[in-house]
């Protein structure tokens, strides 16, 4: 299956030189020539189908015709069944799990009693220094101890917490297969299994207290709710959900406030406005969600038919790969899309998914943001980037800067 | 017919089967938005007045109770009539005083420094304001408002103090450093502005430091003695920067008050020379160089545009959060700002 060329169609054969490393330093110039050239394409090295526009990524999302499926790489860390791979029946008792602390309504009655005592904790711990690696000091922290409270986490560390959605990241992105489907580096996936492992032994004896003890924390809920008096969900049935937030859902609102500062930092006069008026949050950040998207290309769906997309004909069982981080630079949306800017003309974005997948964790994630860099500017009002030092960003599944560096006067 | 939608005075047309959402940011409109497809929440607003129809807005997003108090989802509903709305989160129904339309009498016009008048001017009914806000003054036989700012505290509701600085071809210099004499009637509205003391339940006693420039100095007056009064131990202090030590007024005013509060201090700066007893430079940068952290104080600007953004470049430098910096900018002509 290496090559892509498509009768009648742009010859994709330069494509078969993509490489993973390549889309993981960088994955917009390949996905730019996609956009333009086929915005629904066989890339080789992932062995699987990619959507890259808004419209396309858009349309696969929500088709009738389509439904979800884990990525391979993602299957091998996860395990079976993970919400974002499910569908019917267990989806719909995975979503009606996990949906109850999410609403908005509940997120409202408590969020900002547990984020903000976390965020100006960590503040308070560089705010008289005068400098701070933002990434490591800062986003990661405030986003996994929030998490890791509401989960019930309370005893993990939140550096321990970092490693883990470090190492399951690793191996959930560890995407590259060879012409015959086989997974490149399977290497790539002993840092998950080594923090699947760790992450039982510290949940399993949670588990097993909160069966007999019920407590208020989101994932004694996941045992209980729904269930008839007596009966708990099997944890198996819950741990590879348990995985996907201990990825995913404690990554990448740091990787949002980081991203969003950056961006921010590229335009010395909206970071000023933003300061100076902390109201423009929630606008700073859904553009550094779109500018940098967190979940840049996790999650796929198949096709349950033959379908026809962007022309391109698909059997039934097509896995699609959905870039959402590739959509939310699409110039067919967005003028400038690599630039930051507070201002473009506001039209929705992808960075959280579409259709019934699309991230149950939008209004949680937006506060926790929201409230983070609430509090760095507040602490911190004559923060900058320190120029001596540079940023680099990382990642095709997930991506975000890897280190930030700010100083201030003190 | 197609329904209109406003919030905070925008107002778009809502075309047929355009949610409100996408109304709003077609025209340019930012809300927040995120999933815009009922399920994450973020859209949410309160309908003022108006009515919506709320489509498939999911019950789990948007309770029955909230709908029942006027909320909706911007990327859902569809307005029925002329609707409006605010985001939530804005502050919309915050109390303020009654703005009213009064006759004033000029009861005193005092030459306090170069250039610079002291008027007070008496109202028949007292006037409910809060310390720092500014009043419109109709220029009789003109038909030009100017606005000032209030020296006064709350408590001295009767009689309206407003500094004056004379422009050179300005009409209300020319009337207030010209004709004006006491007893002439005037036309005053007010109170007007949103630079002014917290309310009281708002304010903790924490420290302060004031930056007026030249009679920038008039509404920090109303402010300072509010504040010291409210928290007599609260640590203020209060840079008054002019040019020139001619154009210093009100010193002995604020010695005694620094006489009655210990924590209050004052510091007059002069920017084209130098004279025993005053400080050199530029008020917001003496400001920098006395004060090392600013971190939990608030901070009041009132005077020029530039020294209004000095003063916020430099209260942030020293680590004073954002919300608690409070500016009023007098613009430089007898155009418009209070106190021109
Ligand atoms: C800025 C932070 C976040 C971003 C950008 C983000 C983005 C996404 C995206 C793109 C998806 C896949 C949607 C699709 O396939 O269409 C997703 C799924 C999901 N997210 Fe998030 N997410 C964030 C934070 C969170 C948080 C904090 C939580 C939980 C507290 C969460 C819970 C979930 C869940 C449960 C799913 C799976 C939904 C399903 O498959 O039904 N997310 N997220
Ligand atoms: S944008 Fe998510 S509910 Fe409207």
């Amino acid at each position: 299956m290496t090559t892509t060329q498509q009768p009648g169609k742009q010859d994709l054969s330069w494509l078969d030189e993509v490489t993973m490393t390549e889309l993981e330093r960088n994955p917009y110039p390949t996905y730019e020539r996609l956009r333009s050239e086929a915005p629904l394409a066989f890339v080789p090295v992932l062995g699987s189908y990619v959507a890259s526009t808004a419209e396309i990524c858009r349309e696969v999302a929500t088709s009738p015709d389509f439904e979800a499926v884990i990525t391979p790489a993602g299957g091998r860390t996860f395990g079976h069944p993970a919400i974002i791979g499910v569908n019917g029946d267990i989806h719909a008792d995975l979503r009606g799990m996990v949906e109850p602390q999410l609403q908005p309504v509940e997120v409202d009655s408590w969020v900002d009693d547990l984020v903000r005592p976390i965020a100006r904790n960590y503040v308070e711990q560089f705010e008289d220094r005068g400098r701070a690696e933002l990434v490591a000091e800062y986003c990661e922290p405030v986003s996994v101890r929030s998490l890791g409270d509401l989960l019930g986490l309370q005893s993990v560390s939140s550096d321990k917490l970092r490693e883990w959605f470090h190492k399951l990241s690793v191996s959930f992105t560890n995407a590259a297969v060879d012409e015959n489907g086989e997974f490149t580096n399977p290497d790539g996936f002993t840092p998950g299994d080594e923090a699947r492992a760790e992450i039982q032994a510290v949940v399993d004896p949670l588990i097993d207290r909160w069966i007999e003890h019920p407590e208020n924390t989101a994932i004694s809920h996941w045992l209980h709710d729904g269930m008839p008096p007596g009966k708990t969900r099997d944890r198996a049935y819950i741990y590879p959900t348990i995985y996907v937030y201990l990825l995913g859902a404690m990554q990448e609102p740091g990787h949002g406030m980081a991203s969003t500062l950056v961006g921010l930092f590229s335009r010395p006069e909206q970071m000023e406005e933003v300061v100076d008026d902390p109201s423009l949050l929630p606008r700073a950040i859904s553009e550094g969600m779109r500018w940098t998207s967190p979940i840049w290309s996790a999650t796929a769906r198949i096709s349950t038919k033959p379908v026809t997309v962007a022309g391109v004909d698909l059997p039934a069982g097509t896995p699609v790969i959905l870039s959402y981080g590739s959509a939310n630079h699409d110039s067919g949306t967005y003028d400038a899309p690599t630039a930051y800017d507070l201002h473009r003309p506001p039209l929705p974005h992808l960075a959280f998914g579409a259709g019934n997948h699309a991230c149950a964790g939008i209004y949680y994630a937006n506060q926790v943001m929201r409230i983070g860099l609430e509090e760095l500017f507040e602490a911190i009002p004559n923060l900058e980037r320190d120029t001596g030092e540079g940023v680099e960003f990382w990642g095709w599944g997930f991506r975000g800067p890897t280190s930030l560096h700010g100083t201030w006067e003190v | 017919m197609p329904a209109a939608i406003s919030v905070s005075g925008r107002r778009v047309e809502c075309a047929e089967d355009q949610s409100i959402l996408e109304a709003f940011l077609r025209a340019g409109v930012w809300m927040p938005n995120s999933c815009n497809q009922g399920t994450c929440g973020t859209c949410k607003l309160q309908v003022l007045c108006g009515d919506v129809d709320h489509r498939d807005s999911p019950l789990e997003t948007l309770t029955a109770d909230e709908r029942a108090s006027g909320l909706a989802l911007a990327c859902q509903a569809r307005p029925l009539e002329d609707t409006e709305v605010a985001l939530r989160g804005t502050e919309t129904g915050r109390a303020t005083h009654l703005l009213r339309d009064l006759t004033a009498t000029v009861v005193d016009v005092e030459d306090v420094a170069h250039d610079t008048r002291r008027v007070r001017f008496g109202l028949e009914e007292p006037l409910a304001f809060s310390a720092g806000q500014y009043v419109e003054v109709l220029v009789p036989g003109t038909s030009k408002r100017r606005q000032y700012s209030l020296a006064n505290t709350a408590q001295e509701d009767k009689v309206l103090e407003l500094h004056v600085r004379r422009v050179p071809g300005g009409v209300a210099s020319d009337w207030l450093f010209g004709p004006v004499s006491v007893g002439d009637r005037v036309e005053v509205r007010g109170p007007l502005g949103d630079f002014h003391v917290p309310d009281m339940d708002q304010d903790a006693g924490e420290p302060m430091v004031l930056i007026g420039g030249g009679t920038g100095l008039a509404p920090l007056l109303g402010i300072a003695r509010t504040a010291l009064e409210r928290h007599p131990d609260r640590v203020m202090v209060l840079y008054h920067g002019v040019r020139t030590e001619a154009d210093l007024y009100d010193t002995d005013r604020l010695t005694e008050l620094a006489g009655t509060y210990p924590g209050f201090s004052v510091v007059t700066v002069l920017s084209r020379e130098s004279a025993p007893g005053h400080r050199s430079g530029y008020a917001p940068d003496v400001f920098v160089e006395d004060i090392a952290s600013a971190r939990g104080w608030s901070g009041w600007l009132c005077g020029s545009p530039a020294l209004v953004e000095a003063g916020v470049k430099a209260f942030k430098r020293r680590r004073m959060a954002p919300r608690l910096i409070h500016r009023e900018k007098f613009e430089p002509a007898d155009r418009r700002g209070p106190g021109a």
